[in-house]
């Protein structure tokens, strides 16, 4: 079973994200729970770490800025 | 520092774990949700402070009450709500366990004894109270705990409920779980005080600090505090001392804990660390806390997929449990026909409106031992400062029940007590004073039924009396407040002009299963009097009666206007025109289909009323009738209300911002014109 990654909705007022950079290379295997991106909203840069364990699959690229709900990510 | 693990039983302590184990597992999914992007909600982590109630998990069950805030997920699960209802609810469908319309800030589950989750700062603290007065009156032993984070402290509600508590020695716990910080402002930014519990010795009860992030003091320490609520010391205060390991909302790690200050919490986090004491001790082995998480695991993956499937609640909900009755949600043109009262040709006595209300509240309590009534000065003596009560607390004893001048604890009280089937009548002094409490009737009384998907509902009574019309009360004691609380989805009001209506409507308030308002206006209480019914005598609400009948215009109003109305008809009859007058009675259910039948016979309407004409429920009248009937009118329908200002203090201006007979006569008059 995969998990899709999208821009999530963390603050009331959050329309959109910055996926700011990827901290796991395309391809590789995460853990859950590890760090695997980070992204920036008006308030903070978060860390998003991995909700499942599995080979991370990128979608799209850093330094962007997506709407949210945009899907960014697959753990597969 | 740990407390001797050996102060606790083993089977107790990784109880405590596996309460501890869930909750996390629950934080974890939620995050996880969210984070993917696959939830999309608000959502306050309470990470770090399981321990708090997974301590208390043993020492209650699900007869006792339990309020919480919207940082109160852990609260939750380790109180027993199930968690395929509790993620179902989180994400507004229609499996959650309040059918997707309170969400997770707002989570009912009288099944479990998790009674009500406010997402109002402090304002559990009051209907806490409520809960806990329920089980004293029916002499339960039955504890409430109601959770709150330290920066509730500052709020004035927290007071008021301690203060209350405090002098009816209530079972209920003040749980204020103190993770140093409220929202994003910690101590000492937003108090000076060193502590908490000092609050409540200065109240006169007992206030606890605990450690509550170890479960074996914690637990110990609930254990002395819950056996002595529950047998009668009244009130206690515990300070349980933690750490929030999250950020106020959203997922992920707090940034207000500055370089090592998060790590040092970490290492402090009792989940982790009373797995490793329980290993250290030789109580469990790994395998067996591995089983304990595994479990977890399992029943948070089976809850959220159960969850997911289920669907997200529709529009068909959309005006189901704003009252028990969908008809009572007004529906522009929607002519609901209820049938009036009955005439009444039994034996009657002579009564003002004051004494009218006695009546009606000396029967409902003899009717129905659920029925109490609470207010300020309302004990012997003065009896009420209206009078109302004269001799009752002799009579009734503790169900008579003055209260300090704190109208936030007085309908939080009444709040609370209905959530479990007490009918309770407060009194709210001047309707002006409903200012002060305006958060509990409206954000907490009103919407109740509607944010718990009816698992629960207010049965209870709010009389407050308006000042206006006689001069001399001022601004602050003389308002038509009614208007605030018609926009107000969920409240019922009622506004007699008569002793035997302000009799039989409340009568019919009290019996009724939402939280009904009867206003009273001063003007009424002591000079009118007339035959009232004896015993037993209930109006229906939602039903308006003609009191003068004419061919004319139809002349709207309620409450003291009536008396105005009626007069003026008389002046107009003079010049012929024959004015039919219509006391609405009940303003919500508004009765439509009476209001729409006088003016479809008459052809003309004004509606008149004592509150500020702008944005005021004649408006909104005035816009139906001539919406629905325009092809019926001989004229637009108009209202009249005050002159948009503060009611004066001179009775001159008063007189004249307010209709009165010669204005109402020179507005009809325009309207022939």
């Amino acid at each position: 079973m995969s998990t899709s990654l999208t821009i999530p909705k963390l603050q009331m007022s959050s329309t959109e994200g910055t996926l700011a950079e990827w901290l796991v290379d395309d391809g590789a295997n995460v853990e859950e729970g590890q760090p695997i991106y980070c992204l920036e909203t008006d308030k903070s840069v978060q860390e998003i770490e991995a909700p499942a364990a599995g080979k991370l699959v990128h979608k799209q690229a850093a330094g962007e800025t997506y709407p949210v709900g945009t899907e960014i990510g697959e753990i597969v | 520092m740990s407390t001797d693990i050996k102060s606790i039983d083993p089977g107790t302590l990784k109880e405590i774990y596996r309460q501890m184990s869930r909750i996390r597992e629950v934080d974890k999914g939620i995050q996880a949700g969210l984070s993917s992007g696959k939830f999309m909600f608000t959502y306050w982590p309470m990470t770090g402070q399981e321990a708090i109630p997974a301590s208390i998990a043993p020492l209650i069950s699900s007869e006792d009450h339990m309020v919480t805030i919207y940082r109160g997920i852990h609260d939750q699960v380790a109180k027993g709500v199930p968690l395929k209802g509790l993620f179902a609810e989180a994400l507004g469908r229609e499996g959650g366990v309040n059918k997707g319309k309170g969400g997770s800030p707002h989570i009912s589950d009288p099944s479990s004894g998790s009674m009500l989750t406010t997402a109002i700062v402090g304002a559990g603290a009051p209907i806490a109270n409520g809960l806990a007065l329920a089980e004293k009156m029916r002499g339960t032993d039955k504890v409430t705990i109601v959770n709150f984070g330290d920066g509730a402290t500052s709020i004035g509600a927290v007071h008021e409920a301690m203060n209350l508590a405090g002098v009816w020695k209530l079972p209920v716990i003040f749980m204020c779980q103190n993770n140093l910080i409220g929202e994003y402002t910690p101590i000492p930014e937003y108090t000076a005080s060193k502590n908490f519990t000092d609050r409540a010795e200065a109240l006169g009860f007992r206030g606890v600090r605990l450690n509550g992030n170890d479960p074996v003091e914690f637990h110990n320490g609930m254990k002395e505090i819950i056996d002595s609520v529950r047998s009668g010391n009244g009130p206690v205060f515990v300070e349980a001392m933690t750490l929030r390991l999250g950020p106020h909302a959203g997922v992920g790690w707090s940034h207000l804990l500055k370089g090592e200050e998060l790590q040092e919490a970490k290492a402090d986090w009792p989940v982790p660390a009373t797995r490793q004491r329980l290993i250290d001790a030789g109580i469990c082995t790994a395998e067996e806390l591995d089983d304990i998480d595994s479990a977890a695991v399992a029943e948070v993956a089976e809850a959220i997929e159960w969850a997911m499937s289920s669907e997200v609640t529709g529009e068909d909900e959309m005006l189901l449990d704003v009252y028990g009755d969908p008809d009572t949600v007004p529906k522009r043109g929607q002519r609901v026909k209820r049938d009036a009262e009955p005439e009444y040709t039994g034996e009657t006595k002579t009564m003002a409106m004051f004494e009218a209300v006695q009546d009606a509240l000396d029967l409902s309590m003899q009717a129905d031992e659920n029925v109490y009534c609470l207010g300020e000065d309302i004990g012997d003596d003065p009896g009420g400062v209206f009078k109302c009560f004269k001799g009752m607390q002799s009579k009734w004893g503790e169900r008579i029940r003055p209260t300090p001048i704190a109208e936030q604890a007085i309908i939080g009280a009444a709040t609370g007590s209905a959530l479990v089937g007490m009918r309770p009548v407060a009194e709210i002094m001047f309707a002006d004073f409903v200012g002060v409490c305006m958060d509990q009737i409206t954000n907490h009384a009103a919407k109740q039924r509607y944010m718990s998907g009816a698992t629960t509902h207010v049965p209870m009574t709010v009389r407050m009396i308006a000042g206006g019309g006689i001069g001399g009360f001022g601004a602050q004691h003389s308002q038509s407040t009614e208007a605030l609380l018609l926009h107000q989805p969920g409240l019922k009001i009622v506004y007699p002009s008569t002793p035997t209506e302000a009799k039989g409507l409340l009568m019919s308030c009290i019996f009724d299963d939402d939280p009904c308002i009867q206003m009273e206006s001063m003007m009424l209480t002591y000079a009118l009097k007339e035959e009232v019914p004896v015993g037993d005598y209930r109006i229906p609400l939602g039903v308006a009666k003609v009191k003068r009948e004419g061919t004319d215009i139809t002349l709207v109003t309620y409450g003291w206007q009536v008396m105005q109305c009626l007069q003026a008809a008389e002046e107009l009859a003079k010049e012929g025109i024959n004015a039919e007058v219509l006391d609405l009675r009940t303003l919500l259910p508004l009765d439509y289909d009476r209001i729409l039948g006088s003016v479809e016979k008459t052809g003309r309407a004004l509606v008149v009323h004592a509150a500020v004409e702008f944005c005021g429920l004649g408006s909104e009248i005035a816009s139906t009738i001539n919406e629905e009937l325009f092809t019926k009118l001989k004229a637009p329908a108009s209202r009249f209300g005050a002159a948009y200002a503060p009611i004066a203090y001179s009775k001159t201006i008063e007189t004249a911002q307010v209709p009165n007979v010669a204005s109402i006569v020179a507005r009809v008059r325009e309207m022939f014109k």
